[in-house]
């Protein structure tokens, strides 16, 4: 196994946790649109408890798989950075307002007219991000997109990247983020101990993980009709399709019983196995139809380099990691 | 293509391809306005929690109330401007790729190294943030402490690491290209520790902290201004006043040896930031100046003879190259890339002195000086470090023009063709002004909360 494939793995397992950890932060952004209307402070100050120790070190899984991807594969980096700028600069202004917002509404503490006006700036752009960084994918696994071997881009700069596929991906990334956001909320306010916040959250979680399996079964019909190619991969992967129905359902079952450490585990399930399955759908292409990995790999010191730095990295990282969500996100009396 | 067009206008007179040049214009303004505004937020981002942690420990060893709220409320700063340093970075981090995905395509395997290290000393620095931040109540003082040390460490190494991917466009090294101009053999170790890393890391080091320390001491002259009697707000200066006038002491020296390896490495730049048009022995140090590029001379500087050969090579009587050895197209902005040297080297002077002034009186009656002209100094200082700052970036990043990467990829090669590049550049000013102005209506608030009854 050459090291660029290990490299892919870290990359893909980088993408994959910023969607279950990133996601639901932007998620909590989302559903903040529903608590803006609430009358008590409770769901607010939930918000603020579960997402503001943890949000800025959840960020860092994306800055962490943009600089292993310049890396390891600058060539798909040089064409993805030309066909997707547009959605890309969209993605950021989202993640720009996201986080001051969030910030700004924290510690504007005597200011109920800045506070309002940051909590919907935060709401909004929780929202944005997610939708194009859906927009965006969706637009490469559509395999519409005009890129050639040598990295450049052929399409157009304005709306190339304005695909059926990418915009039914935008949606689903939206409500992706809800549904991780409702469910491990349910989970925090139940380490709160505050039933009402319990029930709330259940039910938002609910409706939203029904909807979401619609949603994905349509998805999969869309699929088949728009990326044939994408879909004939995917009908290989067929396992990973059917874990992401069993997790799915499983979180919705977890749900259903009161069981929130389980729900919060399947619904991450779910998202793990559709995002690894695109990825091993899309193989061995980066950027179909023309960037595979073997055509867009950087040179082989600099890819072992990226392992050893990735391996070390982890060393570090692991038991930080660990610390933080130990402090804020175990149960009561875990401590 | 862009080959194509330049034959093009070279057989047949035709004028410039306009969509590059307008690109590389507005692309440059981008990113110099992004990371001009982003580097003073990331400079606070390594210098306060060095503050933070010095107030909370003289906190818990001297059981003094008083040190711990102003550490408490620090840290309520630092979370506000540490949020904005992060997504201002994100923004560079994209732009990179997004403004020049041909110097990301070709290069971006070779300076991937400490791109990489600075993800995870980023990601370390982000972690025990929050574990800082929200932390007060969970974990024992002196743990509560020790979780702020790895802020300020990977603070500065995620500094260390970013500037020696810049040091590396200045001097690059580590890779072998061939006819088409593709990378095919990379030593990342051997890119990262090129010849200006340690120079560059260092000075840029000690400047955040000068402008931490600075911008924090000008703040609370500016209350003790309106309040000369509080207790709180003159431990507060005094500690930024320490931070900040003992990097301003370190300077100096950095800057000199910054300036060897450039007179080494850069010749042009060296040249530009000295308006040197002509190679000469005994070259003087010019003291002011605006450099003429037509007529290729420094008017109304003070010319202080031998001096820019002995700063440069440790010899009065040294040969310095001048930018006539250099084709015209190889030149940087002269007047830009000397005026910006002298603002920073100036105001560091100026800083400098006032730091000994500072010291001197601490030294010699144990407190700092006590009239209004050294509190009106100390408000002037946090404006002028910034700016000296933001000079110095200039110096390097304008000074090493017309290349992305010195010698080997031209900018303009490196720019992307996407088209709206001004209309983004007007959009990023605007939502950048929210944002500034936002961040600081905020810190305002912080500032304005009562200390708590015990302090």
């Amino acid at each position: 196994m050459g090291p660029e494939l290990i490299v892919l793995g870290i990359l893909g397992a980088a993408l994959i946790l910023y969607a279950l950890l990133g996601g639901a932060d932007f998620g909590a952004g989302i559903w903040e649109f529903n608590t803006a209307f609430q009358p008590g402070d409770d769901e607010r100050e939930l918000i603020q408890r579960a997402v503001g120790p943890v949000w800025e070190a959840n960020h860092v899984w994306l800055l962490f798989a943009l600089v292993l991807g310049h890396t390891a594969f600058p060539l798909a980096y040089q064409a993805a950075a030309q066909a997707l700028w547009l959605p890309l600069l969209l993605a950021l202004a989202g993640i720009v307002f996201r986080g001051v917002g969030f910030v700004f509404r924290a510690y504007a503490v005597d200011s109920p007219f800045l506070r309002s006006v940051w909590g919907a700036v935060f709401a909004l752009a929780s929202t944005a991000a997610p939708f194009f960084f859906g927009a965006a994918l969706g637009a490469v696994a559509s395999g519409e997109l005009a890129f050639t071997e040598a990295g450049a881009y052929a399409g157009s700069y304005l709306t190339g990247w304005i695909q059926p596929l990418g915009i039914f991906t935008a949606f689903f990334a939206v409500g992706v983020c809800s549904y991780l956001a409702a469910v491990y909320f349910t989970r925090e306010a139940a380490n709160l101990g505050n039933e009402a916040l319990v029930a709330t959250w259940r039910r938002r979680a609910l409706a939203t993980g029904a909807w979401m399996g619609i949603l994905a079964a349509v998805g999969l019909v869309f699929l088949a009709l728009e990326a044939p190619e994408l879909w004939s991969g995917l009908a290989a992967g067929w396992l990973l399709i059917a874990a992401s129905a069993v997790s799915g359902g499983a979180s919705l079952w977890a749900l259903a019983r009161s069981r929130f450490t389980a729900a919060s585990l399947a619904a991450a399930g779910a998202v793990v196995a559709v995002m690894a399955g695109w990825m091993l759908a899309q193989y061995p292409y980066l950027l179909p139809p023309a960037i595979e990995v073997e055509t867009a790999k950087g040179p082989e010191p600099v890819l072992w380099g990226a392992v050893i730095a990735a391996s070390l990295g982890a060393a570090l990282l692991l038991p930080a990691l660990a610390l933080l969500f130990r402090l804020f996100k175990a149960p009561p009396g875990v401590d | 293509m862009l080959a194509a067009i330049q034959t093009l206008v070279a057989d047949g007179g035709l004028p410039a391809p306009t969509q590059t040049d307008a690109n590389l214009l507005w692309a440059r303004l981008q990113m110099a306005f992004t990371l001009g505004v982003h580097i003073v937020f990331a400079c606070l981002g390594v210098g306060l929690p060095v503050l933070m942690l010095a107030a909370e420990g003289l906190g818990l060893r001297r059981g003094d109330p008083l040190w711990t709220a102003l550490a408490r409320r620090w840290a309520k700063s630092f979370a506000v401007l540490f949020a904005v340093g992060a997504v201002s970075g994100t923004v560079l981090a994209f732009e990179l790729g997004l403004l020049w995905p041909r110097f990301m395509g070709t290069f971006g395997a070779v300076i991937g190294l400490p791109f990489t290290l600075e993800g995870f000393a980023f990601f370390l620095e982000a972690i025990f943030a929050g574990i800082y931040l929200y932390g007060w109540d969970k974990l024992s003082p002196r743990a509560h402490w020790w979780s702020g040390v790895p802020i300020a460490l990977s603070g500065a190494a995620s500094a260390w690491f970013v500037v020696t991917s810049n040091a590396w466009m200045n001097t690059p090294q580590g890779f072998a290209v061939d006819a088409s101009g593709t990378v095919v053999d990379a030593d990342p170790i051997a890119a990262m520790m090129n010849a200006a890393t340690w120079p560059q890391t260092t000075h840029m080091l000690v400047a955040a902290y000068m402008v931490s320390g600075f911008l924090v001491a000008g703040f609370y002259a500016a209350r003790l201004l309106r309040r000369p009697d509080s207790r709180y707000d003159r431990r507060a200066l005094a500690l930024g006043l320490a931070l900040g006038g003992a990097a301003s002491l370190l300077q100096p020296a950095v800057g000199h040896w910054a300036g060897h390896v450039v007179a080494a490495t850069q010749p042009a730049k060296l040249a530009a930031r000295e308006g040197q048009f002509h190679t000469e022995r005994r070259a003087p140090l010019r003291l002011g100046g605006l450099p003429d590029e037509e007529r290729m001379e420094t008017p109304w500087a003070i010319e202080l003879p031998g001096g820019l050969s002995f700063l440069a090579h440790n010899d009065f009587d040294a040969e310095v190259q001048g930018l006539e050895e250099f084709p015209r197209s190889d030149w940087p902005p002269v007047a830009i890339v000397h005026v910006a040297f002298q603002l920073m080297v100036a105001i560091g002077m100026a800083l400098l002195a006032l730091s000994l002034v500072a010291g001197w009186s601490w030294w010699r009656r144990g407190a700092l000086p006590a009239g209004r002209w050294f509190l009106v100094a100390v408000v002037a200082s946090a404006p002028a470090s910034a700016l000296a700052l933001e000079a110095g970036w200039v110096v390097t990043e304008v000074g090493r023009q017309p290349w992305i990467v010195q010698g080997v990829m031209r900018t303009e090669d490196a720019v992307t063709d996407a088209p709206g590049l001004l209309a983004v550049l007007c959009v990023t000013v605007a939502i950048y002004a929210v944002l500034v102005l936002g961040c600081l209506s905020v810190l305002r608030i912080l500032a304005r909360q009562p200390l708590p009854e015990d302090a």
